[in-house]
């Protein structure tokens, strides 16, 4: 057997793979007797002892967190005073930060409602991980399902701690969620009758999921980007906010939005701020893939610490145990739960079932990392690692079912250049989903005051994990809920003096704590992309030509 | 794992798999990568810091749109540049330029179904000019056939166009080849966002809508979940 470097080799692998595939009496069952919590505690990626560390400065100081949201929470800021000497200024009664779903939802009621606003978003309106959705959107409408199952579903898959009065508002909201996103124009898959379609979700006591074929976030994203297009919305693309601005009583005051048109800052003055930044997969925790979109590096997380918002369950992630490993160019796209739900094994590189494929997605993501780590994952020679899915045997067992029932992994095979009734697809866990976040209250209210969070930027909702389909819901029940609140509070308030005053005591605090400093964020975007490397820097101060070659 | 482009090189397996660099050119400039990567990974492992043109990485958000010219052939197509592999000789130009649409309007405009079509061809008035020169199905990087879609709205037929729209990503492609200025793809999310507004109204949402107005359904937080 060759082993190398704590692995089996692709092509050893795969003999050992076809062996056992092709004897015909197929994969034995596993040993399934596990104890899950050492499982979990010895691999899975939140339980890493030595990649974990403490807060030392800010709100949630003390608290657990990851060695990597450490460092983006506590690094300096990309601003200072001298900055915003020569920044254009902009008021407004709301800024929404981020053009996403959530943002979307946000933005629109809030103009709806009379409000000028302004959407401020990194890349474009509409770039962001609701577009990849594909499962569905959770809401109790069958007959026989409650606002109160769905409840009790999402309560205890977040390990009993999520927040109960924001769960509550979200399935209550549930159903009136679709109707709004119908008059948006949104259409779901419908049955002969009219009504709509509902599958089931993992961990969930009912038929609660709507979708549109596996396209359900596109559809939205579509719908509400053409919605926002169509009204008074000013829409900023390509405007990362890199601070926020605070009055003299330490209130949310707007922020300042960095253009990567020219390079400029500017400065929205705001009455409210509604923060929709989405996740942080993008900064590769513990080195994993992710199944993020390219601008989720947690900006809005770290700008809402600065202001001293306070955070929870930092420490808890979602990573999907089915992640693209091969071929590089698209790994870490996800490959859905159902092609294990419609029965395909997952084995290893000596050709052996290790875990019961339908358990949990952190048991299941922490089972592959295990064969891995242990040497019985299949290697490749650049670090590349994984488990096979076994496609071939879900095939053999069902003809025709990968075509009939999975047209996108279908082309994602045709985009692998693998023919996956053939040969399994290698896989390993990606990251997927931020589970914790901005405490907020039932009006995406975080605890400063003018400060909104909504979205997976905020935290409460899904406890330590979070259940298909909740996600959407979510950015769409608090987007509005968010929204509506925030034009009612621009009659209230005003602000006397506006400044980065905040940055000042955050670069004390820093300092007395002997941190570093010398990195910044928010970053922005992922450092693969050497967005912030000198020449690139220098480059982008240089001129605007060499902003047409590279960034424009 | 393989997320850092930057020290990576190829990976060895596979059916098809190869172990080459190759040189093509992005935006005008040489690029030399392995052939494993997309073209947006190609450039970033060349060192360009691109941001602009880049989105969900997983072809569904149509922001990445390139022009591409293969080695030894004229022809120009356009595709999804975090979908495509690179390829020997291959010349890449990202088109990042804003195509805002002309056309606006408000659903809740629009006070009956029976006037869709009349408000239809006021708001999209050139799409009736369609001279049919398939430009907007050569720019489709996902197969569309735009110009039926565009006919079946002209014709008041708006369920069956906005069908036809379903894998469109709004790249906004089809418009830049539209010689007619008519917005292909803004068409047919018009045709789709219609029959969702005016024709979707399904019996077992209204009901559950309903038990929650009255007060019929609610949730107590207390009930048999313990802590």
């Amino acid at each position: 057997m060759s082993h190398a470097n704590n692995g089996i080799f692709y092509h050893q692998a795969l003999d050992n793979y076809l062996l056992k595939q092709n004897a015909g009496d197929g994969f034995e069952a596993v040993e399934l007797s596990i104890d899950e919590h050492e499982l979990l505690s010895k691999f899975h990626p939140d339980h890493r002892k030595e990649t974990m560390t403490r807060l030392q400065v800010g709100p949630n100081q003390g608290d657990r967190c990851h060695q990597q949201i450490a460092d983006v929470l506590q690094a300096d800021s990309r601003i200072d005073a001298a900055d915003l000497a020569g920044a254009q200024i902009k008021e407004t009664d709301v800024l929404v930060i981020g053009g996403g779903g959530a943002g979307c939802a946000a933005a629109l009621i809030a103009a709806e409602s009379g409000a000028n606003v302004i959407l401020a978003t990194k890349l474009r309106l509409g770039d962001s991980n609701t577009v990849m959705a594909e499962g569905g959107i959770q809401a109790s409408i069958e007959k026989g399902d409650s606002p109160q199952a769905h409840y009790n579903d999402t309560f205890k898959a977040g390990h009993k701690r999520g927040n109960k009065e924001l769960i509550k508002n979200l399935v209550m909201d549930g159903p009136d969620t679709i109707r709004w996103l119908i008059q948006q124009g949104m259409q779901f898959d419908l049955n002969r009758f009219g009504d709509l379609l509902t599958r089931k979700a993992g961990g969930t006591s009912a038929n609660r999921v709507v979708y549109f074929r596996d396209y359900t976030g596109l559809e939205m994203m579509r719908v509400l980007r053409e919605a926002v297009s169509n009204s008074d919305i000013d829409v900023w693309d390509y405007s990362p906010a890199v601070e926020l601005l605070s009055n003299e009583s330490g209130h949310c005051a707007g922020a300042i939005v960095s253009s990567l048109h020219d390079c400029r800052y500017v400065q929205i003055k705001a009455k409210t701020v509604i923060v929709a930044t989405g996740g942080i997969g993008r900064i590769h925790l513990n080195q994993f893939p992710t199944s993020n979109h390219f601008g989720a590096t947690g900006d809005g997380l770290v700008l809402a610490y600065r202001l001293g918002a306070k955070l929870r369950d930092l420490d808890s992630f979602q990573y999907h145990p089915t992640g693209l490993a091969y071929p590089q160019h698209l790994s870490g796209t996800l490959i859905t739960e159902g092609v294990r739900s419609s029965g395909a094994y997952m084995i290893n590189a000596l050709g052996e079932r290790f875990v019961d494929e339908l358990k949990p997605r952190d048991i299941v993501a922490a089972a592959i990392i295990r064969e891995c780590r242990e040497g019985r994952g299949v290697v490749g020679d650049n670090g590349l690692q994984g488990v096979w899915l076994d496609t071939p045997g879900l095939e053999q067992r069902n003809p025709g079912i990968i075509k009939e029932r999975f047209p996108k992994l279908m082309h994602l095979a045709q985009k692998s250049n693998i023919d996956i009734t053939r040969t399994p697809m290698l896989i390993y866990p990606t990251l997927h989903y931020q589970n914790g976040g901005v405490v907020i209250d039932k009006n995406g209210r975080s605890t400063i005051a003018g400060l909104y969070c909504v979205g997976e930027v905020s935290g409460g909702l899904h406890g330590r994990n979070r259940l298909m389909g909740n996600a959407l819901l979510e950015i769409i029940s608090f987007g509005r809920r968010a929204g509506a609140s925030a034009v009612k509070d621009k009659k209230t308030r005003g602000h006397k003096q506006i400044s980065i005053d905040h940055i000042s005591n955050l670069r004390r605090e820093l300092m007395q704590k002997g941190m570093p400093m010398t990195s910044k964020s928010p970053v922005l975007f992922p450092d693969y992309v050497q967005y912030d490397s000198e020449e690139n820097t220098a480059m982008r101060k240089d001129t605007d030509s060499h902003c047409g070659v590279c960034l424009s | 794992m393989n997320h850092n482009l930057s020290d990576k090189k190829p990976i060895q397996q596979t059916d098809k798999q190869t172990n080459n660099e190759v040189s093509m050119s992005i935006n005008g400039q040489a690029i030399t990568a392995p052939d494993s990567l997309s073209v947006i990974q190609a450039l970033w492992h060349a060192g360009y810091p691109r941001v602009k043109g880049v989105g969900c990485l997983d072809g569904v958000c149509g922001s990445c749109r390139v022009m591409v010219r293969r080695s030894g052939s004229p022809e120009i197509k356009m595709e999804l540049g975090c979908q495509l592999l690179i390829e020997e000789d291959m010349d890449v130009f990202f088109s990042v330029f804003d195509t805002p649409s002309q056309h606006h309007y408000d659903l809740s405009k629009i006070s009956t179904s029976w006037d869709v079509q009349t408000e239809f061809h006021k708001i999209f008035s050139e799409a009736q000019k369609c001279r049919h020169c398939g430009g907007c199905n050569k720019a489709c990087p996902k197969g569309i056939d735009v110009e039926e879609g565009v006919a079946l709205a002209v014709k008041g037929r708006f369920r069956e166009s906005g069908e036809l729209f379903v894998d469109c990503v709004m790249c906004n492609l089809c418009m830049t080849g539209c010689p007619e200025y008519i917005d292909p793809n803004h068409v047919g999310l018009f045709a789709r966002r219609v029959t969702g507004y005016f024709h979707t109204r399904p019996s077992n949402l209204i009901n559950q809508l309903e038990a929650i107005r009255t007060g019929e359904l609610d949730v107590d937080t207390h009930s048999g979940m313990e802590e």
